[in-house]
């Protein structure tokens, strides 16, 4: 048989070689989304524009629910069950006894950490006055002036927390990227080439990713609305 | 690109409905009609416009004065905020809003006597913004506005038309943030 080219699929490329699906839509638009409206909410309330900057807020809620809910029903990568291991689990992972896609062991524990630390802010805003009293988070009623003064206060400082895990986050990507394992490309593209034997995401109903998203929309307007019963 | 995700956000949360705060009552019509400032010290008296006319301070008068501004200031803003809730509310609490609007009007004259030269970031610590001294006229004409919005919405609350007085709240909300976007820095407390 010397001589013979090995067999390969059209393209010219093995099979196992090609990318396959890592993250579904949802995924990587929540991603991107939240990364932008960060940065929008940071731009807009330091240049006077405390309007938008509650806007996008809601809109961060809004993704925030909405993934909670997909963590649940979404693509394999998606779900917590997949992906949430206890200590063990990441052990195991540090120990490089780790196969998979998606989120490692240790990764999601950033993913828990990073979401509760996003729901921690927005819960802050939502109850929150700006300095004037000319802006309110839609929530503010149900808390006193002052409290939503000292809430104002923290959510300027937590900032400093969201902004501390987004350091960790771009750092441990520069890490992976310097052992070779490339994180931004399939967080774009949602495909990446696995190693043989691996299984590719099975993905979620389309479906159920508008559910989500309408649940998530409900829950935030009603929220802008004022919660329990409209505000006042 | 962030307009792009922004408007998506929007779109995102559309039919939401309008924040009560984005009514867009423009200011500037007080502000072109009673402020024109003249340097002299009667028609400052006039106008109510007496801050040009303050001699510059110094020492413990600077401090004296800077402390009553911030003071001052803190006290406008507790009353805002009551009246907004109140605003917000089904049922506003008449007597508090009279009590803080004829408050808030009370203290806008006061602040004429609030920005003498020599009380800037130079002198302590403030939030007012050396740009004050810089373009006087504007500033005297922003206060002006807000003079102006806390007179005609302590007006208001002479009569039971809740509907008026949330219009005129909103324009003294204009005013407020028009003078402190330009001349009021982010760092202080």
């Amino acid at each position: 048989m010397q001589g013979l080219p090995r067999q390969v699929p059209l393209g010219g490329t093995p099979l196992s070689r090609q990318p396959q699906p890592v993250w579904d839509l949802p995924v990587r638009l929540v991603h991107w989304l939240l990364a932008a409206l960060i940065a929008f909410s940071w731009w807009s309330v330091h240049n006077h524009h405390a309007d938008w900057h509650i806007w996008s807020g809601c809109a961060v809620l809004t993704l925030l629910i909405f993934r909670l809910l997909w963590g649940f029903v979404g693509s394999s990568t998606a779900r917590f069950s997949t992906f949430v291991r206890g200590p063990r689990g990441v052990r195991d992972y540090l120990r490089g006894s780790w196969r998979g896609i998606g989120h490692n062991p240790l990764g999601a524990l950033s993913v828990l950490v990073l979401f509760g630390a996003l729901g921690v802010q927005v819960a802050l805003g939502l109850i929150s006055e700006d300095e004037d009293g000319i802006y309110t988070g839609p929530l503010y009623r149900l808390v006193s002036s002052d409290t939503s003064d000292k809430a104002r206060d923290l959510h300027a400082l937590w900032f400093n927390v969201i902004l501390g895990l987004i350091v960790l986050h771009v750092a441990a990507i520069i890490f992976y990227r310097m052992r070779g394992e490339r994180l931004t490309i399939p967080m774009i593209t949602g495909r990446a080439v696995l190693e043989p034997g691996t299984q590719p995401m099975r993905p979620g109903k389309w479906w159920a990713a508008l559910i989500c998203l309408a649940v998530g929309i409900g829950i935030t307007r009603w929220i802008i609305a004022g919660a329990p019963p409209f505000g006042s | 690109m962030r307009v792009v995700i922004t408007a998506a956000a929007c779109a995102m949360l559309a039919a939401c409905g309008g924040q009560q705060t984005s009514q867009a009552n423009n200011v500037q019509a007080n502000v072109s009609n009673d402020s024109r400032p003249e340097q002299t010290a009667s028609s400052n008296a006039v106008n109510g416009m007496v801050m040009l006319a303050v001699p510059s301070v110094s020492g413990a008068a600077a401090a004296k004065i800077m402390h009553q501004r911030h003071e001052g200031m803190e006290t406008i803003g507790k009353d805002f905020k009551a009246l907004h809730r109140e605003f917000d509310s089904a049922s506003p609490n008449l007597a508090l809003v009279r009590t803080a609007a004829g408050q808030i009007t009370g203290l806008s004259h006061e602040a004429s006597g609030w920005f003498p030269a020599g009380t800037g970031p130079d002198v302590g610590k403030t939030a007012a913004k050396p740009e004050i001294w810089q373009d006087p006229k504007d500033f005297a004409a922003k206060l002006s506005a807000f003079q102006s919005a806390a007179a005609a919405l302590n007006a208001t609350t002479t009569h039971n038309d809740v509907g008026q007085m949330k219009a005129r709240f909103a324009d003294l909300g204009n005013a407020c943030k028009a003078c402190h976007d330009k001349y009021r820095s982010e760092e202080h407390h």
